[in-house]
């Protein structure tokens, strides 16, 4: 019973902050149509620059460090590079900044080398927060899900509530009639790609002290923020949100499964023992990587444009 | 005339690589194997994105299938089968048609940016389990198997593999000249222009996709089954997301637009590659760079760009090199230097080996060398120079096209100071 609510709780704080991550993502793409293959190397960008910078500033400086640093990157990527090419169509975009996403890769390795950094979370804040059990579930765990709640928080009531928000939503839905009336559109998509960037920036501050910092991180759940956001629809925010957590649990649930694709083949008599044990011996706890995959397949068969998606897409 | 000149340059390639095992050393057939295969890949690759439009970002998943099937068949071979060896790609492209036809499926539910992302995810899919199953993957090692002779025909040694990938590449090239040029090409590139249109037609857009995706695999898969031919092993590397980059690095780069434009991309990067890797540890920046500044200044490739000069030379609107071109050319160097340069030295100084140079010598910073030349990291000059190189070479390198020489001494304010960019209304 213990282990199901860890399991539990873990998977829903991974979804909270694979939700800083898509949020972003889905953000961008609702506004400008721009689908961003580097958001997720704003995630890697942010845990390098607060690695680098907690040396200097120490552990909190390197976090806000990163957030900022990584707003001002998405700024100046949008500002320079993609509105360079938004008159070749979004494809092109899509292009830059899948090119984008190798380059940054790269610059990481020239700067902190191939392999991953240790970047861990400091001594003071290696604490239970409370038990469940025999388990001390750690505070910084906590803390990234309360910090992904009160942002998501937070932008909901940005965009719902006041009036940059209700600007926000006018030039998505017309940036021709927001501009007439004289509002400057433009800077306010690039405010919103540096605030996206920042957010992505400020997970892979937290996420990448708690996880690993390699320069793999980008590409690894990169990924993962793409399925989540076919899944939840592209341009919803709470679409987002429902997909991160489901993906997030199952993912982090299955691994305490503890049987093989083969055995339950031979139980149910498709295969025989033997295959099961030679072939077939994939434990199923090893899908967690696979599973958010086929979930997406399932939900582009029954519900193409995602849970919370519009139709017209 | 100019046609008469095209059959005569085809004449002298073809020349030329049949002849190149003569002359050419172990080395050199190996990088022209290469060559081809990233040809082969890249010319599959381009079916679905320049012909039907769809950006595949997970390609390796198909390459990778083919190279898996076509090793298991070399097994089957080797152990007894009557499958003939020149026909293995073959078998990789049957793979690679078969999945494709099943992923293109689920792919060209939706298009654009969707279908990009479903792509990626398939191929992560296919990563994972690769990674998982050992059974039929070979996990960390992979699996190995060897190339048998097939009658009278020898494939043991690197020339023969050669001449067999050679051959393939040729017709693969011509399989998809004739499927551009056909009726079925046609309708692709109509679903490309305008979906509704083809749909009003009467065409099955969905199916008409799913079998141009399968169609592109197939091709993905024989590069894979000419790559297990060539290394006689594979690994569940080949399903990694490099793989899926690099074959859109070489299309873009060489130009989606022209037929011969990706495999012009793969000579290119595949040479710069292998020549690169042994130069720097950071050759995949540069080219990384290079994809980039590709897209944001020229969308239509090295291919795209041969083919205007091509057209403009024929048309009698302008020379074949100007004094523009070339000062843009020596602006391009002097830029990619002044990078080189400021990446070679940071990339050194951050490294674990100088950190561990400095401890031993007690803190003082040794000489950083790049290329034979010795840099002291602690002086401001080689950044400088690297920074002003960088900054005026990109300058020079994009005011070419336009006649930069004539405003240079004119002394005219910055190129674009009276027009608006279209971006920024749009």
């Amino acid at each position: 019973m213990d282990t199901i609510v860890v399991a539990l709780l873990n998977g829903l704080i991974y979804g909270l902050l694979l939700f800083m991550i898509s949020s972003g993502l889905t953000l961008i793409f609702g506004m400008m149509g721009i689908l961003n293959f580097a958001h997720a190397s704003f995630y890697m960008l942010g845990a390098y620059l607060a690695f680098a910078a907690t040396r200097i500033f120490g552990f909190w400086g390197g976090i806000v460090f990163g957030t900022l640093g990584v707003a001002l990157i998405g700024l100046l990527c949008e500002r320079t590079l993609l509105r360079h090419v938004r008159r070749h169509g979004h494809v092109q975009e899509l292009l830059l900044t899948f090119g984008l996403s190798f380059a940054f890769e790269e610059l990481v390795k020239v700067f902190f080398g191939p392999y991953a950094v240790s970047y861990p979370v400091p001594e003071s804040l290696r604490f239970a927060a409370f038990s469940i059990g025999a388990v001390q579930y750690p505070f910084f765990r906590v803390l990234i899900g309360a910090t992904a709640i009160a942002m998501f928080a937070a932008i909901f009531c940005l965009l719902r509530f006041t009036r940059i928000g209700l600007v926000v939503r006018a030039a998505v839905l017309n940036p021709d009639m927001v501009r007439a009336l004289g509002y400057n559109v433009s800077a306010i998509f690039s405010g919103m790609f540096a605030v996206g960037a920042g957010l992505a920036g400020l997970a892979g501050a937290m996420g990448g002290a708690y996880y690993t910092t390699n320069p793999n991180m980008a590409t690894e759940l990169g990924v993962i923020v793409f399925v989540v956001v076919v899944v939840g629809g592209l341009g919803s925010l709470s679409g987002a949100l429902i997909a991160s957590l489901v993906i997030g649990v199952l993912v982090n649930a299955v691994v305490y499964v503890d049987t093989t694709f083969g055995d339950l083949l031979a139980k149910v008599g498709i295969v025989s023992a033997e295959t099961a044990r030679t072939l077939l011996n994939v434990p199923i706890a090893n899908t967690a990587g696979v599973l958010p995959f086929l979930l997406m397949l399932l939900v582009l068969m029954i519900r193409p444009q995602g849970i919370a998606g519009d139709e017209r897409v | 005339m100019s046609r008469i000149v095209l059959v005569l340059l085809g004449l002298v390639a073809a020349a030329a690589l049949v002849a190149l095992p003569a002359f050419g050393g172990l080395a050199t057939l190996n990088l022209a194997n290469k060559i081809m295969i990233a040809a082969v890949f890249a010319l599959g690759f381009n079916l679905l994105w320049g012909q039907a439009g769809l950006p595949s970002f997970g390609h390796a998943a198909y390459y990778g299938v083919g190279t898996f099937a076509t090793i298991y068949m070399m097994d089957a071979i080797d152990r007894g089968g009557a499958f003939p060896t020149p026909l293995l790609p073959l078998v990789g492209a049957g793979a690679g048609f078969l999945f494709g036809l099943v992923a293109g499926w689920f792919a060209t539910v939706r298009s654009g940016v969707y279908f990009a992302m479903i792509t990626v995810a398939i191929a992560e899919l296919v990563s994972a389990l690769a990674q998982k199953w050992e059974g039929l993957f070979g996990g960390e090692a992979g699996i190995r198997s060897i190339r048998t002779n097939w009658g009278p025909l020898d494939f043991q040694s690197t020339g023969s593999v050669y001449y067999l990938t050679l051959v393939w590449t040729l017709i693969v090239l011509l399989a998809l000249y004739g499927l551009q040029r056909s009726p079925f090409g046609l309708v692709v590139r109509g679903i490309r222009e305008r979906e509704l249109r083809i749909r009003f037609l009467g065409y099955d857009a969905h199916r008409v996709k799913t079998v141009v995706f399968a169609l592109s695999a197939a091709v993905s898969g024989l590069a894979g089954g000419l790559l297990a031919i060539s290394d006689e092993s594979a690994s569940m590397v080949l399903f990694g997301g490099a793989g899926s980059a690099f074959v859109v690095l070489n299309t873009v780069i060489g130009g989606a637009g022209v037929f011969l434009g990706p495999v012009i991309g793969a000579a290119l990067t595949t040479s710069f590659a292998y020549f690169g890797s042994s130069l720097s540890h950071f050759w995949p920046f540069y080219l990384g760079v290079v994809f980039v500044v590709t897209v944001l200044f020229a969308p239509e490739g090295i291919g795209g760009a041969i083919l205007a000069r091509w057209r403009r030379v024929r048309d009698g609107a302008g020379p074949l090199i100007g004094l523009g071109d070339l000062a843009g050319l020596a602006g391009a160097v002097l830029a990619m230097a002044g990078l080189v340069l400021l990446i070679e030295l940071t990339g050194t100084i951050c490294s674990e080996a100088y950190r561990a140079e400095i401890a031993s010598l007690k803190g003082v910073w040794p000489p950083v060398r790049i290329f034979a030349i010795s840099f002291a990291p602690l002086t401001p000059w080689p950044w400088l120079v690297g920074l002003v190189a960088l900054i005026g070479g990109s300058r020079l390198a994009l005011g070419a096209g336009r006649p930069i020489l004539p405003r240079l001494f004119a002394g005219r304010p910055g190129p674009r100071a009276d027009q608006t960019r279209p971006g920024e209304s749009a």
